[in-house]
């Protein structure tokens, strides 16, 4: 029986786990992969005490880091698919490879996954010019026509990753209103190979073997309109991997735990959450982090209550 | 006998990086072609794949999409 489970190996997973070692608190971390969602970023400049870091560096030392603890156990390579509540008030986590552990209490840091368009074209034409890693894959497009979908940060990242590459990029934004930061938006307006067309809802993606086009609904006029380009690639947000917990705790209408903001706990006490899974407002490494420190400090005055 | 691997990357693909970090962990030689320079390359990963995304590995004719550590593990016979 472990005191505590912590569910993920991103920024507030790690941080949980350095925390808890340091508390004593018995833990087991289970972690598909460790960094998180930066992984993919070319280049983190906003990670606190350091100017600037590649999101693979990035992971690299935030598992390092969590190795450094002496006495935490870590599972990694497996991934949770359910927690139940058992009889008192411990619980059961059940990971993919069939593995089983029992826990005091669980801290939920699993973060949140790619959105997909839900378009129809998409699925099928995945990897033939729709385009979710744009660091992996912007080198592809040489000399290409391509559209960026979506103006969160991600999104304008993608097109900053398409700049030496492409040779016209449309980024479409769903409203008026660029989400990013100011910064990076200011880059790419500049650059002369990107349209920018607002209001524009992307509703198929066009092509046989490989993409051909876009076809958008431009909510100003609302007319259909069509692209030709030779890719697609998505960038608008990210859903909370929370189905695991779903019939435990609260969720909100996007599949965020709701958390007492306090102290991390969600609706049933024994399971806390932080980071992206969790309905904090803002989805960033260094308030991931904190928040998961917060959650298991609070989680270290639980059990020494609950002794 | 040892499997000739191959893998198609581009110089940014993190998992590119991932898979080359695990091949060199794990003592197993390849061969590396830069599909963002290499258009003769990037046909024959397209030929192979069915598709455009990075990386492409090829493991003595079993062709693999992106970096799955275990999926490799098994494809290598290093468990």
């Amino acid at each position: 029986m472990y005191d505590l489970i912590i569910i993920g190996g991103g920024p507030a997973g790690v941080a949980a786990g350095v925390y808890a070692d340091r508390k004593k608190i018995r833990t087991l971390l289970i972690a598909e992969s460790f960094g998180g969602q930066s992984l993919v970023s070319a280049d983190v400049q906003n990670w606190i005490g350091t100017k600037s870091i590649s999101g693979l560096d990035l992971a690299k030392n935030l598992e390092e880091h969590l190795r450094a603890q002496e006495e935490i156990e870590i599972l990694d390579g497996d991934l949770v698919m359910k927690v139940e509540k058992l009889e008192g008030k411990s619980f059961k986590v059940i990971t993919k490879n069939g593995k089983f552990f029992e826990t005091k209490t669980v801290l939920v840091c699993s973060g949140s996954h790619h959105k997909k368009l839900g378009i129809p074209g998409e699925e099928k034409l995945n990897g033939k010019g729709v385009v979710y890693c744009s660091t992996c894959d912007a080198p592809l497009f040489g000399g290409k026509v391509v559209a960026v979908v979506g103006a969160g940060n991600a999104g304008l990242e993608a097109a900053r990753d398409l700049f030496p590459y492409a040779n016209k990029i449309y980024l479409l934004i769903r409203s008026d209103k660029v989400k990013g930061d100011p910064v990076t938006f200011e880059e790419v307006k500049i650059n002369p190979k990107v349209e920018i067309i607002y209001q524009a809802e992307a509703r198929e993606v066009l092509g046989k073997g490989f993409v051909t086009g876009l076809k958008y609904l431009d909510k100003i006029n609302n007319q259909i309109k069509e692209l030709k380009l030779d890719g697609i690639f998505v960038e608008i947000g990210s859903a909370p991997n929370s189905d695991f917990v779903k019939d435990l705790v609260k969720i909100d209408q996007w599949g965020q735990i709701v958390v007492d903001h306090k102290t991390q706990m969600s609706s049933l006490p024994g399971i806390w959450a932080a980071g992206d899974v969790s309905d904090v407002l803002y989805k960033q490494n260094n308030i991931s982090a904190g928040d998961a420190v917060k959650g298991v400090l609070n989680i270290y005055d639980y059990l020494n209550k609950n002794k | 006998m040892t499997k000739q691997v191959i893998i198609y990357s581009t110089p940014t693909c993190v998992y590119c990086k991932m898979a080359k970090e695990f091949f060199q962990k794990n003592n197993v030689k390849y061969t590396e072609h830069n599909v963002a320079e290499d258009d003769a390359a990037r046909e024959e990963m397209v030929n192979k794949s069915h598709q455009l995304g990075v990386p492409v590995i090829d493991i003595g004719g079993e062709v693999h999409v992106g970096f799955n550590r275990a999926e490799l593990e098994r494809s290598l016979g290093l468990r």
